[in-house]
């Protein structure tokens, strides 16, 4: 063992010397912090990174999403609000060129896919911007093989979070475990390294934009495919960032505060979602520090719980 | 008697399954190993391999605007580790079923013999909830045979025990997942052939039993002492008192490791610790090393 290990008793120290740890710390609440593009205004303060929360009271549809419509607006809303630049076709110009394949990294999970409203909304904007339909693909477990993915110079990340039995959670970060030819290669200590796919040629520095489904999460599971509707809820909401760490740690509050509120403690998730965590500390691909977050809330906070 | 010498038959574990659920329709089965079960069920698939996994037959039933059911039948190979895999999750009520089961939101578990059964509703409603253990009993009565817990499990003290809630594994992320001890594998699985993680409860609050047993007692002395190390900051004492003011001791007991966390006094702890070495007599005796 090289380095000195974590242990429970480490926690109950921290518990036992500072009994208000864990206190809930300031979050900024924007609207749309604009400003002309490419001008600079609209970024985030200095020394942190933009994650825009953004929400909408509709209802949701049989195929786990609100309606086309709206989720449409709430991408536009969400990019719009990441980039600082109040027009939607300039916001989405500022993250992808018409030079760009596309890759848009899905996620086909049976019980709570990305859902087709959220792909073809993302799709839609990328045709937008120019890009050939030719060079735009959407695709989960195929990546590897796609041509437009082995191609790609840009990449959409988009899937739902959701408790998992292994990881913790799945997270963005996790999403690009596809990328690899034996994703369970990537499971040793509960999924610790999973940053690591991020270096890896076929994603290195290609990601443009992390959306993290927040339309039903999934807070807790159980039996072999760890799902039960009982465990969802409907909290409407993407979360979107150039940060996949950042996204994350802010899609990992609110699980654990939904946690908080239906079991009445402070139930640990199953498994210690650490690889979000373990992205900053350990891999540096992003921030996962609230404190160094820049969160902008957009649309409906009822039910927020962040 | 559970067969472990019986190789998976997945043809034999399918026989189990009844063909219909009600006016519930099965589909074609699909079969997965311990190396295919990632295409099934993600990374969740790291729990049953994580219990040796042989064989896994899944067939779903389907009825047009109606919530799909799913069995999952699981060959775990030997008895022990079909009770383990079930100990995993023992949240629910229980469903008497089987030779250990659990009831909760549409998922229904147990064990009998080597295997581990799940039958799930994708939907709970009051009839799915009635076909799920319909398909539970009938899987039950077609599994002919019964099979025996771990032996480790004899060297549980009973007393103020919480046997329902007992834990069987092999792996520390297991541990990890029913208690965090360490974000590093302190006790030293790597060389680990079982453990049993037993909750007990009395007057004096609660406290958990941990015993893992090593190949040899050499590494057994290594485990525990890697254990008192990171966790007891290597305190030559047996029991040490942790910020929460509970108890944790650790004792090496021929090829085990025997470890109370939280006991309400070192008196308690060491008797428990004591208990164990009492219960290892017979084919599991050993000396204890304080």
């Amino acid at each position: 063992m090289n380095r000195k290990p974590i242990t429970r008793r480490d926690f109950l120290k921290a518990a036992a010397a500072a009994p208000l740890a864990g206190a809930a710390r300031p979050v900024l609440r924007g609207a749309f912090p604009a400003g002309p593009a490419g001008s600079g205004a609209g970024a985030a303060p200095a020394g942190k990174v933009r994650v825009v929360l953004v929400r909408d009271p509709s209802p949701i549809g049989a195929g786990g999403a609100p309606p086309a419509e709206v989720v449409q607006r709430l991408l536009d809303d969400g990019v719009r609000a990441l980039v600082g630049e109040p027009d939607v076709a300039a916001a989405w110009r500022a993250l992808i060129k018409p030079e760009d394949t596309v890759g848009i990294k899905t996620n086909v999970w049976r019980y709570i896919p990305t859902t087709a409203e959220v792909e073809q909304g993302l799709k839609r904007r990328v045709l937008e911007a120019g890009v050939a339909a030719d060079r735009i693909a959407i695709d989960d477990r195929g990546v590897l093989r796609n041509p437009v993915f082995q191609n790609a110079t840009a990449l959409i990340n988009a899937r739902p979070m959701r408790s998992h039995h292994w990881a913790g959670v799945g997270s963005l970060i996790k999403n690009y475990i596809m990328f690899t030819p034996q994703p369970s290669a990537w499971h040793d200590d509960t999924c610790a390294d999973l940053a690591k796919i991020w270096f890896l040629p076929q994603v290195k520095d290609k990601t443009r934009l992390n959306v993290l489904v927040m339309f039903t999460p999934l807070f807790h599971g159980i039996g072999p495919h760890h799902y039960a509707k009982e465990y969802t809820w409907e909290y409407k909401g993407l979360i979107l960032s150039r940060d996949p760490v950042a996204a994350d740690a802010t899609g990992l509050r609110i699980i654990q505060a939904k946690r908080r509120e239906f079991f009445g403690d402070d139930r640990p998730l199953q498994m210690n979602p650490h690889h979000i965590a373990l992205a900053d500390t350990r891999h540096h691909l992003g921030v996962s520090d609230p404190a160094r977050i820049e969160l902008v809330k957009i649309g409906w906070s009822e039910g927020i719980l962040i | 008697m559970s067969r472990p010498q019986q190789p998976p038959d997945a043809g034999r574990l399918a026989s189990y399954i009844p063909q219909t659920a009600g006016p519930w329709l099965s589909e074609a089965d699909q079969v997965f190993d311990a190396g295919s079960i990632f295409d099934y069920i993600d990374g969740a698939g790291e729990v049953y391999r994580s219990y040796r996994m042989k064989l896994l037959v899944a067939r779903r039933f389907h009825k047009d605007g109606k919530p799909d059911l799913v069995v999952d039948a699981f060959d775990m190979g030997t008895s022990a580790d079909a009770f383990g895999v079930f100990t995993h999750d023992l949240d629910g009520a229980d469903a008497g079923l089987g030779q250990g089961s659990t009831y909760k939101a549409g998922l229904l578990s147990f064990w009998k013999d080597r295997y581990f059964v799940s039958v799930y509703a994708e939907e709970e409603t009051p009839e799915t909830k009635a076909l799920v253990l319909d398909l539970g009993r009938a899987l039950a009565a077609a599994i002919p045979g019964e099979g025996r817990k771990p032996g480790i499990l004899e060297l549980v003290p009973p007393a103020d025990l919480e046997a329902r809630k007992i834990r069987y594994f092999h792996s520390f992320a297991i541990l990890n997942f029913h208690r965090f001890v360490a974000d590093a594998d302190v006790l030293r699985f790597d060389l680990a052939e079982e453990a049993v993680l037993a909750p007990y409860a009395g007057r004096s609050g609660r406290s958990d039993l941990l015993i893992v047993a090593y190949g040899r007692g050499s590494q057994a002395e290594l485990a525990a002492g890697s254990f008192r190390e990171a966790f007891l900051q290597g305190s030559k004492d047996r029991a040490v008192r942790l910020e929460n003011g509970r108890w944790t001791a650790c004792l090496a007991l021929d090829r085990h490791v025997a470890v109370v966390f939280d006991a309400a006094s070192a008196a308690e702890a060491e008797a428990r610790l004591e208990a164990v070495a009492g219960l290892m007599t017979g084919p599991r005796g050993g000396a204890v090393r304080p």
